[in-house]
């Protein structure tokens, strides 16, 4: 039974680190960002590159993902999604197509397979990420068996909800989110930028989705289409827990991994995906703005 | 002319030009290949029509469109699988798709009711009419109840597409789930043709592409009309101003619940003739993607023109299938589909509609400013 629940726990704990980049995107700015994982994608082949090209290992990846995948928000904001604010709809439509890029952009590395250069890594192909073996020997504790990868993607998870908590509840440029969040217009009548908030944020969602990306490539296949299914998961997360609510998130996702991961035991992998989806409809027939929001906005 | 009259008379000269190419089309083009593909393509512009309907017209962006395309697809591909020669060949009184032998357990009866578990699902749909008809039904159902749950409590905008999304999902896991019944990710493939009163509708002859195309042009002219009838213009106020529609006395619910039912009953409709033309039936078809590809189709076309979503679904399509077996763009045409998508949310958010309703208008206020001088060069003469 723990290791059910520490099963569910690990799953919970990717299904956060997803969501919570979607949650910040979302809440703060009014976007659904279908792009979202697509960036997760794009943090999974950092972690890959990296190790091939610069011989770094998954630890290293981490923040390398995380700076690639923000500066691609940055940009993906820049250029796409400042001219579609107030649209929510719209942000849908727009980021799907940036997704398709994205994941083309991968497949046909970046364009040179058309010159015939086949970069290592890159491409229609699979590809793995070498984790170091320090995170895969099990350990013990108590006499039961813990898979130390798992533990080590629960830790980070749990230090970058700490780090998301303090930037938004500690710090001015958090203040600074929320009051977006809350009333954008009131909020730049306050004299906040709130242009350049909302980039920032924006860079920082993504970059979430980065690392989210490279913890995800030690223990699954990377591959092009690898984040086309995840951005619905965090999506569906951010929804019942209410938008714009950081505990919302991760009491959302906590519910969602360990539904997933006691039913998968009980039926099997796709029932316990469909009752998971059966959940979140009944919970958003019930209570539309989430378990846990805010009114307002 | 006024401009008004010079729009009206675009606008019926657009669905003209339209009804008279789809129909005309087989004159011209002797290829059944080509005419068999654009018949799926048709039927892409029927999505684009419900579409069109219930996101341009109710303002309900369903993002599980695919279930009821789905769903359609399944009944009649039910009903032609047990017309198949494969399921009439397996030395029993009733046909048994093949795909049931495989999957049943050493010593099962060889018989449709109870080969597998649930096998006798199958049964009614034996009958080629009963799957024609549950096409339909289905669809229809399963859109009232959950409309009815939706718009009664009131959730509305991105929580609807929310809600559909997650049960498109939730069908397609179930679908795949009970592989036994319904070959799983396989889907249903080695159907039997579409008989009528004993003329088999081959997908590769001229009638089968008829079949679609008159139902195409009966569909798009049915939802035109449907539109402009009091119950569609009071649906366009709920779409406007829900709060408004509903101080004025209108059961605002009951208009939303009304059109999204139509919108699933044409979906449902456009799977059951997708299947009679591609002849096979797939979960791939309740697939995120496919739901979201049709909503962009309608977004090229123009999300509230019916005509222009379906020419957006059938442009696309076109496009699509031309330029991935053109060499040189073989790989790059998804890409370039991407950025297309990208620039038209940005710069066109009304479409290929849009562009034409703006050229129509230029032509129009030229034309008004043309007469103005006419009758002003006109006056001294008199």
């Amino acid at each position: 039974m723990t290791e059910t629940l520490f099963i569910g726990l690990s799953l919970s704990s990717i299904l956060l680190l997803i969501a919570l980049g979607l949650s910040i995107t979302y809440g703060a700015m009014g976007v659904i960002n279908m792009a979202h994982g697509e960036l997760v994608m794009i943090g999974a082949y950092t972690g890959v590159l990296s190790g091939i090209y610069l011989n770094l290992n998954l630890l290293f990846a981490l923040p390398l993902a995380f700076m690639v995948s923000a500066l691609l928000g940055l940009a993906l904001e820049r250029l796409v999604i400042r001219r579609l604010y107030g649209r929510i709809i719209d942000t849908l439509l727009a980021t799907w197509g940036v997704a398709i890029v994205l994941q083309q952009l991968i497949r046909l590395e970046f364009g040179l397979s058309f010159f015939g250069i086949h970069v290592d890594g890159l491409g229609p192909g699979l590809q793995s990420m070498d984790v170091p073996s320090f995170l895969t020997q099990p350990f013990e504790i108590a006499g039961v068996p813990i898979q130390t990868y798992r533990s080590f993607i629960i830790l980070v998870t749990l230090l970058l909800t700490l780090l998301t908590w303090f930037l938004m509840y500690r710090t001015s440029m958090g203040v600074q989110v929320r009051a977006i969040m809350r009333n954008p217009q009131i909020a730049a009548a306050c004299g906040i930028d709130v242009r350049r908030v909302s980039a920032f944020t924006f860079a920082y969602g993504s970059g979430l989705a980065g690392v989210a990306g490279v913890l995800l490539a030690g223990f699954k296949t990377v591959m092009p289409e690898m984040g086309a299914s995840t951005v619905v998961d965090g999506f569906l997360v951010v929804v019942v827990g209410g938008v714009g609510s950081l505990l919302g998130t991760v009491l959302a996702s906590a519910m969602l991994g360990q539904i997933n991961g006691v039913f998968a035991i009980l039926t099997n992998d796709i029932l316990a995906r469909a009752i998971v989806f059966g959940v979140v409809i009944a919970i958003i027939l019930w209570r539309p703005r989430g378990l846990f929001s805010f009114r307002s906005r | 002319m006024t401009g008004n009259t010079l729009f009206k008379l675009g606008d019926w000269g657009i669905y003209a030009l339209f009804i008279v190419t789809v129909l005309g089309l087989p004159l011209v083009m002797d290829d059944v290949f080509w005419l068999n593909r654009i018949s799926k393509y048709l039927v892409y512009g029927m999505l684009g029509i419900a579409i069109a309907l219930s996101w341009g017209y109710a303002g309900i962006l369903n993002l599980g469109q695919g279930l009821f395309f789905g769903l359609g697809a399944y009944m009649v591909a039910m009903s032609l699988k047990l017309q198949s020669y494969t399921s009439t060949q397996q030395g029993s009184d009733m046909p048994v798709p093949d795909f049931m032998l495989w999957n049943a357990e050493p010593g099962a009866p060889t018989e449709l009711c109870c080969i597998v578990q649930g096998s006798w699902l199958w049964l009614p749909f034996q009958s080629q009419w009963f799957g024609m008809a549950m096409a339909i039904v289905l669809p229809v159902l399963i859109a009232l109840v959950l409309s009815s749950a939706i718009f009664r409590l009131r959730v509305s905008g991105v929580y609807v597409a929310i809600i559909t999304l997650a049960l498109v999902l939730l069908v397609r896991l179930l679908i795949i789930d009970a592989q036994p019944i319904t070959n799983g990710f396989n889907g249903l493939t080695d159907l039997g043709w579409l008989t009528v009163a004993g003329i088999e509708f081959d997908p590769y002859m001229v009638s089968t592409y008829y079949v679609v195309a008159v139902s195409t042009c009966v569909v798009l002219l049915l939802t035109r009309w449907l539109v402009s009838t009091r119950a569609g213009l009071i649906l366009q106020s709920t779409r406007d101003d829900p709060n408004r529609s509903r101080y004025l006395g209108y059961d605002v619910a009951a208009y939303q619940v009304f059109f999204f039912t139509v919108s699933a009953g044409i979906a449902g409709f456009a799977g059951m003739l997708y299947v009679i033309a591609a002849e096979f039936a797939s979960p791939s078809f309740l697939d995120i993607t496919f739901s979201i590809s049709m909503v962009v189709w309608a977004a090229v076309g123009g999300r509230s023109s019916l005509i222009g979503a379906a020419i957006g679904a059938i442009l696309i399509n076109t496009i699509e299938a031309t330029a991935s077996e053109t060499e040189m763009f073989q790989e790059a045409w998804k890409l370039i589909i991407g950025v297309i998508f990208v620039l038209v949310v940005l710069y066109m958010p009304r479409g290929l509609a849009g562009l034409a309703q703006d050229l129509l208008g230029r032509i129009s206020s030229a034309r008004g400013s043309g007469d103005k001088q006419a009758a002003r060069s006109g006056a001294p003469a008199e």
